[in-house]
């Protein structure tokens, strides 16, 4: 036991003290709010502020009109032409536009659903769209005018009835927020299986290509050595979670003191709704689970793997692409099981224990005993921890063989055929 | 008093019979050499020992007691053929970590690890890394691990591979101090002059079968072919059917002669001196570990072939 213990030590310390995980720590939160800001602010910069001739046959669209639309938005300019629209048409660059629409004589109340805005280059849809929506407004401005409805029938007329999804056993789970979650947490459990799962694979031939293997397993036991490994690398992961996690506390303390800024507090607002409209010590509990004995599960086969190969990457890759495989059909599960939480797919994924980790916890945010009924967890934990048990034991003995052999690669077959051997 | 003893050990795999009833004898304090050619079955019959692999049948002593490989690893040091140490990690705590793995305590292993590092100059390498180091410090800081932790019995096999003649010397003062000091060593190599300066007791292994056991001078004299030089003032002499002994060849300024079987070298003496010879040089010509070695493993193919195995 003792021994073990020290394995951890080094396996976590030689982890932890490297530059690399300092860096990716560090970066990775900032990567990820810098792809979430940084798409918004691209989606942003990349919608141009269109300048459109309106070139109307029908008669309809009046200067006045039009411009107590473009007061309001100026997300695009609406020109009515009214003078030479062939010219336009001809060379709306030179008249300074970007491009022109022409309205055919239609009747207001049949409308039309082709209008084409024709332009000497492509535009992306987020212009077209402002451009679209200034124009409905003016068209419903045009049938209000010809309905005779006034400011007081408008709001009447817009009212609209909302429905949400609101789950009576649950009373706290809420789709929307379940589903957020459900994705992130899943897809972090995802992140971890693999690059971590490749990083006991890694280890272990580092140890088989350094040819300490021998003069490790003289003074300690394979399965210790293993076990060492997984824990010791499973710890890392543990402390880089941590780690994010007092990350996002720190900035949503710094928040509330500084609430006075109105984004950050708007933000440390959605958060506190967030986290109060959902179960969260739950949720904090499976994931906890679900991410070490999810863990467990592959990183053992990983690292049988590992002791298996030789020094060099492809077998490894090719050996270890079925397990791979298997995270990402996990991950795939996973999407069908958010968009129905409770149908075959989610309970099935979510019980049998090669998949249950990723889609159970996306299926546990909205709500258990509501949407996950009691059982079902028990049952896939219970199995998973089974399961567990098993490929750490199957691992521990393709382990003690693989780690000694030099040469061929084994095929599946013949690692099978060495966990199965008597002594 | 015997501090290993092997009895009829055997491990098969599934397409060879690696070790195949081998009992062996090794006493406490001795330096033991462990021969055989490639594939004997050497590296297995070390795995055994070191507690690495289990043997399918017989049974191991260790100082008089069942051998316990959780319990006993500690008091055995192991330097295998294929060895290696972690390349990112620093000497020092390197040299920490396989100590602390052999049981010893972190101020045990310091000042142990401090102690060797002393002495084998090594006082500045502490904090540099093990992919900072030639093959020929790496293989005296593999030494120093194997040693540390004081063990009762020290497995090296091939220690010499890849050092220069005065690390050689190096470690071969060392194994004759640690010897010296109660040690018991078993040495696995292929260089038979090694054996022949370092080993007092050798045993040969071929096709995992124990083929040859004793003391390096008995072994000498057991396979002796009663071949002497002699040295005469004369390159060539008359040798006729009454002679004691046969010609076997010549020498520089010597000839190589067989003694026949019931002669002995005083009458040989005397039937040169009755020759009217004079003789400036006589001594027995005993063979060497390498001729002995190449003449009990010479036949059996050099690689050993598959075979189907009922255990």
């Amino acid at each position: 036991m003792n021994k073990i213990w020290i394995i951890i030590k080094r396996e976590y310390l030689t982890r932890v003290r490297k530059k690399t995980f300092i860096i990716s720590t560090l970066l990775f939160p900032l990567l990820y709010m810098g792809l979430i800001f940084g798409m918004g602010f691209i989606a942003e910069k990349s919608k141009q502020s269109l300048h459109v001739a309106l070139i109307d046959s029908s008669g309809y669209f009046t200067e006045e009109k039009i411009m107590a639309q473009n007061l309001a938005d100026n997300s695009s300019l609406i020109t009515l032409v009214k003078a030479k629209p062939e010219a336009v048409m001809a060379d709306h660059k030179a008249a300074g536009y970007d491009g022109y629409l022409v309205i055919p004589s239609l009747d207001w109340k049949t409308g039309s659903d082709s209008l084409v805005f024709k332009a000497d280059k492509s535009y992306g849809s987020g212009s077209t769209a402002a451009v679209e929506a200034k124009l409905n407004r003016i068209w419903s401005a045009i049938k209000n005018d010809s309905l005779q409805i006034d400011g007081e029938k408008q709001k009447i007329l817009s009212q609209r009835l909302q429905v949400s999804s609101y789950n009576i056993k649950d009373e706290k789970a809420n789709a929307k927020t379940a589903e957020g979650i459900g994705y992130v947490s899943g897809f972090l459990i995802y992140l971890i299986l693999l690059i971590y799962g490749s990083q006991v694979m890694m280890g272990v031939m580092e140890e088989k290509t350094n040819r300490i293997a021998e003069v490790i397993v003289s003074s300690v036991k394979p399965f210790q050595m293993m076990l060492g490994k997984i824990l010791g690398i499973g710890l890392v992961a543990l402390t880089q979670f941590f780690l994010w996690i007092a990350f996002v506390l720190i900035v949503y303390n710094v928040g509330i003191a500084s609430s006075s800024s109105g984004m950050v507090s708007q933000m440390v607002g959605t958060m506190q709704k967030i986290f109060s409209s959902v179960n969260m010590p739950l949720i904090l509990f499976c994931f906890g689970f679900y991410f070490l004995a999810g863990f467990f599960f592959y990183a053992s086969l990983y690292g049988a793997i590992g002791s298996a190969v030789n020094e060099d990457m492809r077998e490894a890759q090719s050996l270890s692409f079925p397990i791979t495989m298997l995270v990402i059909i996990s991950i795939a599960m996973m999407s069908s099981a958010i968009a129905d939480p409770t149908g075959p797919v989610a309970v099935w994924g979510s019980i049998i224990p090669i998949s249950s980790p990723i889609v159970m916890m996306a299926r546990i945010p909205f709500g258990a005993p509501g949407t996950v009924p009691w059982w079902q967890l028990g049952l896939s934990m219970g199995l998973l921890i089974l399961s567990f048990m098993f490929t750490v034991w199957f691992a521990g003995k393709i382990y003690r063989t693989g780690i000694l052999m030099y040469g061929k690669k084994p095929t599946w077959k013949e690692m099978i055929k060495w966990a199965f051997r008597k002594n | 008093m015997a501090l290993l003893e092997l009895q009829n050990l055997k491990k098969y795999f599934a397409t060879q019979k690696a070790v195949d009833d081998i009992s062996l004898h090794v006493e406490q304090g001795q330096i033991f050499g462990l021969l055989g050619p490639n594939g004997a079955g050497k590296t297995t019959l070390i795995r055994m020992i070191t507690g690495i692999f289990y043997p399918d049948e017989g049974s191991i002593l260790f100082d008089g007691k069942k051998f316990d490989p959780i319990k006993d690893v500690g008091k055995i040091g192991y330097m295998p053929e294929e060895r290696g140490l972690y390349k990112k990690m620093k000497i020092g705590e390197q040299a920490m970590y396989l100590a602390q793995l052999k049981g010893l305590s972190h101020s045990e292993a310091q000042s142990k690890i401090k102690k060797w590092f002393a002495r084998f100059e090594m006082d500045s390498w502490w904090n540099k890394k093990v992919e900072d180091l030639s093959k020929g410090m790496g293989q005296k800081l593999q030494f120093v691990t194997t040693v540390l932790h004081e063990p009762k019995l020290i497995i090296l096999d091939e220690p010499f591979s890849g050092l220069d003649p005065v690390n050689s010397n190096l470690i071969k003062d060392e194994i004759f101090n640690l010897s010296r000091n109660g040690a018991t060593i078993i040495f696995s190599t292929h260089r038979m002059e090694q054996v022949e300066e370092i080993c007092n007791h050798i045993a040969l292994v071929n096709k995992g079968q124990k083929i040859l056991d004793g003391t390096v001078k008995q072994v000498k004299q057991d396979y002796k072919e009663n071949l002497y030089s002699i040295g005469l003032n004369r390159s060539l002499i008359e040798v006729s059917e009454l002679a004691p002994f046969t010609l076997a060849g010549t020498r520089e300024d010597s000839l190589i002669i067989k003694i026949k079987d019931g002669h002995t070298p005083n009458e040989v003496l005397r039937f040169v001196l009755d020759q009217g010879l004079s003789i400036h040089a006589f001594n027995e010509i005993l063979p060497s570990l390498n001729d002995i070695f190449i003449k009990l493993v010479e036949g059996t193919p050099t690689a050993r072939q598959f075979q189907p195995v009922q255990a």
